[in-house]
């Protein structure tokens, strides 16, 4: 569905140093510096997977997608996007993908949503009954009808999110890619999106690459992890392999204890945990065992932004 | 006093850093200096159109009706650089909540809000001004010293009456953010002001002199640079700046008031 | 065949935006009664004698028309198409199956019939008040006037466009623009009609693709065009529609390939 041969992206940003005489040398001596993005990536990925694409701020991950929509050309390298090369935007391919950009939108502002709908069903000639099919569909998915015919700009960030991700899917694109689609959300709409997207992907079928910050949103819809940084990619792996690669250790949670101190726990509201290699983990529910007999323990995964503190080596979190 | 003083002050360090931000740019200078003589210089031909076909237009011969045409490139020197600019900036100020800071200087908050800006590269039309003005004025005698007096402080009268119209603008957005239209509308209105005010008749002539008092600005001053002032358009001056300044000081309260009690 | 799809739904939706944005609108009309302030001017002018074949009423038929015609062919692309570049907000667009101009077209079009409620009350009662204005042009004039007015929309939409272009590299398009509305508001009948300039002008304005932006229209509608002259213009608004849809398409495509090169 998504391929990517050694693909490439260089900007070229001026040097600018300090001064008035450098100022003006600028006029017709520019200096730059090449500033690889992307650096020679190659990415396969297979129809109705489901893909989270992790880096630091500044890793290339914007860049990767808005190449793989057409929007940013390669410097060198290529790619194939639903059988087309995005960049020529052909309208089967554009009708085939979406983007979703949790920092910019689509939606007339002092209309409601329902008018961009219409409007998004005439630029992607849809036809009526199938138009009226996903709509339904999405409004109840996403619950939109309480809010489905005030103005945009009157709605919280939150329902303009839904109503922005309705806009997005309404011609049912088979290639998903989402750029940090619950930034700013609240917790609920947050978890509303991430059902969405999940529940989304399992009707159609659909192909989904997503970029974000927040560990939750791609520990419930990744089941594929592609770790970027520096413009080259670092780790692609199913998200189990990932934790076990960078976050090794089990973390074994002890309920009701205080006294564990010794044996390398942390103690916080009423719980003890540690972490630990999964060689050590049955050396240590055996001491604790001994000392607590009837003591309730669970063995867990790290939370993901632990392990993700680990793969970028405390770059970020 | 002290007052005044640091309302003063903190005008002229606002400036300093406004024209220091144009200085930046100065190849955009170079070309805005460029385009904004071109534009001026089109702005000016209609007028030798109609002169080349009459000697007199409603009274006015060319060299006066220059003068006219001088004052007006000095009105939008004065409207682009100073008066657009700070609408533009008190919007902003209203949705950001930055006027709360504002309000909290120990300065005069109308002034701090409403002259905090100068876009320096807008000035250019003064350049216009001056070459428009320079060649009305080497046509005709040399006007007495008593005169050019009267029309400097007509002029003033004028500006000031103009700042408190684009004041009033300010006041609206208290109320209503988008007022991207509003300065359309003040900038189309103000165009008004760059024929002599004899050619119009009736209600505008009088809406030219008091709502949108451009004929304050232009034609007043060139007037008496003609020497053919009297003690009613001098009246007329005084007494329309001031009414403006009362009414606009007025409404600057009250949409302070309101917004104070809106806001939380 | 899709954009003519397309088109019923477009209009739809950007009515509803236009009536969304109805005040503004009403403050955009009132905004370009330009020609009423060059007409109070050239009433001074014509008002002892004829001019040219233009008295009074002459005259005000005239700039009556040009506000028409002016209404009827404005747009607005060159600042929503910045506004979008400079954003970043066209990427969103450029996600669509269908050229983001040709949206922008039907968009400007779908304001045209609020702008007809807003000005046709205007014109009827000027016709009302001085009912010899009304002299009703010939059935074949009124016949070409809407080929030629729909060109000159277009030639308009198609320079905006251009200018629009512009921005992909440079960020003073506004500027240049100025420039270009300069020369147009000279040489297009907006200032003057265009038989008042010298005679040895005439040939030049008649090949200048100004002319068929605003005159051509305007003198259908005054009844002083002939067969012949109403010929001519429509063959040169064709020829410059086409010069300008080559350039436009130039640009559009080498800025959008940088776009794609420097960040979307």
């Amino acid at each position: 569905m998504i391929e990517a041969r050694q693909l490439t992206k260089v900007y070229r940003v001026p040097v600018k140093k300090p001064g008035l005489w450098a100022s003006v040398r600028s006029l017709w001596d520019r200096e730059t510096r090449d500033v690889h993005a992307v650096d020679h990536l190659d990415l396969t990925i297979g129809e109705g997977e489901r893909v989270g694409f992790l880096g630091p701020n500044g890793a290339g991950k914007t860049t990767t997608l808005k190449m793989l929509t057409g929007l940013l050309h390669p410097t060198s390298g290529s790619c194939t996007v639903a059988g087309h090369t995005p960049r020529d935007r052909h309208p089967d391919f554009l009708r085939s993908v979406t983007l979703v950009m949790g920092q910019k939108q689509q939606l007339l502002w002092d209309l409601p949503a329902s008018e961009t709908f219409v409007l998004n069903r005439a630029l992607f000639d849809l036809d009526r009954v199938a138009f009226q099919r996903s709509l339904d569909e999405l409004v109840e998915l996403l619950d939109l009808s309480p809010f489905i015919d005030q103005p945009v700009r009157n709605l919280s960030l939150g329902q303009r999110m839904r109503c922005e991700l309705a806009a997005a899917l309404l011609h049912r694109p088979k290639v998903l890619f989402l750029d940090e689609p619950t930034i700013g959300l609240d917790v609920q709409v947050q978890a509303a999106v991430r059902t969405f997207v999940a529940e989304y992907n399992r009707r159609n079928g659909a192909t989904v690459m997503l970029t974000s910050h927040d560990m939750k949103d791609v520990a419930s819809i990744a089941e594929r992890i592609v770790l970027i940084d520096g413009g080259t990619i670092r780790f692609d792996g199913p998200l189990q392999q990932f934790r076990q690669r960078f976050g090794g250790g089990r973390r074994l949670v002890v309920r009701g204890v205080e006294d564990l101190g010794d044996l390398g726990f942390t103690s916080a509201e009423g719980r003890a945990s540690a972490t630990v290699e999964p060689d050590q983990v049955n050396g240590l529910l055996q001491r604790v065992l001994e000392r607590h007999p009837d003591a309730e323990v669970t063995v867990e995964d790290p939370p993901l932004e632990e392990v993700l503190a680990t793969a970028f080596g405390g770059k970020e979190g | 006093m002290l007052e005044a003083r640091r309302t003063v002050q903190a005008l002229a360090a606002l400036i300093r850093v406004s024209v220091a931000t144009a200085m930046q740019y100065r190849s955009n200078l170079l070309f805005g200096l460029a385009t904004a003589l071109l534009v001026d210089a089109m702005r000016v031909a209609p007028l030798l159109l109609v002169y080349g076909q009459r000697e007199q237009v409603a009274g006015w011969e060319l060299p006066h009706a220059l003068l006219v045409t001088a004052f007006f490139f000095l009105l939008f020197g004065v409207q682009a650089a100073v008066l657009e600019p700070n609408l533009g900036e008190a919007v902003q100020a209203v949705r950001s909540g930055a006027l709360d800071l504002m309000l909290m200087k120990p300065v005069d908050a109308q002034l701090l809000v409403s002259l905090r800006k100068v876009d320096a590269s807008s000035l250019f039309p003064v350049v216009s001004a001056l070459l428009v003005g320079g060649v009305a004025l080497g046509m005709t005698e040399l006007p007495g010293p008593v005169d050019v007096l009267l029309a400097v402080a007509l002029f003033g009268s004028g500006v000031v009456s103009l700042y408190c119209l684009w004041l009033l603008a300010i006041c609206v957005s208290f109320w209503f953010v988008r007022v991207d239209n509003l300065r359309f509308l003040l900038w189309s209105a103000t165009d008004a002001g760059r024929w002599p005010i004899d050619v119009f008749r009736g209600p505008v002539r009088w809406i030219l002199t008091a709502v949108v008092p451009v004929a304050l600005i232009t034609s007043f001053p060139a007037q008496a640079l003609r020497g053919a002032w009297d003690v009613e358009l001098l009246g007329t001056s005084a007494a329309v700046s001031a009414a403006f300044l009362l009414g606009s000081r007025w409404a600057w309260r009250r949409s302070l008031a309101a917004y104070a009690s809106a806001s939380s | 065949m899709h954009l003519l799809r397309a088109l019923p739904d477009i209009f739809r939706v950007s009515f509803a935006g236009v009536v969304a944005y109805r005040a503004e609108m009403v403050i955009w009309i009132l905004t370009s009664t330009m020609p009423l302030i060059m007409l109070a001017l050239w009433n001074a002018v014509v008002d002892e004698a004829p001019l040219m074949g233009f008295g009074p009423t002459e005259i005000t038929r005239y700039f009556a028309a040009t506000l028409l015609v002016r209404q009827l062919t404005s747009s607005w692309l060159l600042w929503e198409l910045n506004e979008e570049i400079r954003t970043g907000s066209l990427s969103m667009k450029l996600l669509r199956p269908m050229h983001p101009l040709w949206v922008h077209a039907a968009d400007m079009l779908a304001a045209m019939p609020t702008r007809m409620v807003v000005l046709l009350p205007m014109l009827l009662a000027l016709v009302a008040w001085r009912p010899e204005l009304l002299a009703l042009p010939d059935a074949w004039a009124l016949a070409v006037f809407l080929p030629s007015v729909f060109l000159a929309w277009l030639l308009g939409f198609l320079v905006q466009a251009a200018f629009a272009c512009l921005a992909f590299w440079l960020e003073q398009t506004q500027g240049l623009f100025a420039l270009w509305f300069g020369a147009w508001m000279l040489l297009s009948g907006y200032l003057a009609p265009l038989e008042m300039f010298p005679e040895a002008a005439q040939p030049l304005l008649g090949v200048l693709p100004f002319r068929g932006m605003l005159a051509a229209p305007v003198e259908l509608l005054t009844g002083r065009a002939t067969p012949q002259t109403a010929l001519v213009d429509l063959g040169v608004q064709l020829g410059w529609t086409v010069v300008g849809f080559a350039v436009v398409r130039a640009l559009w495509n080498r800025g959008l390939a940088r776009y794609g090169a420097y960040g979307a």
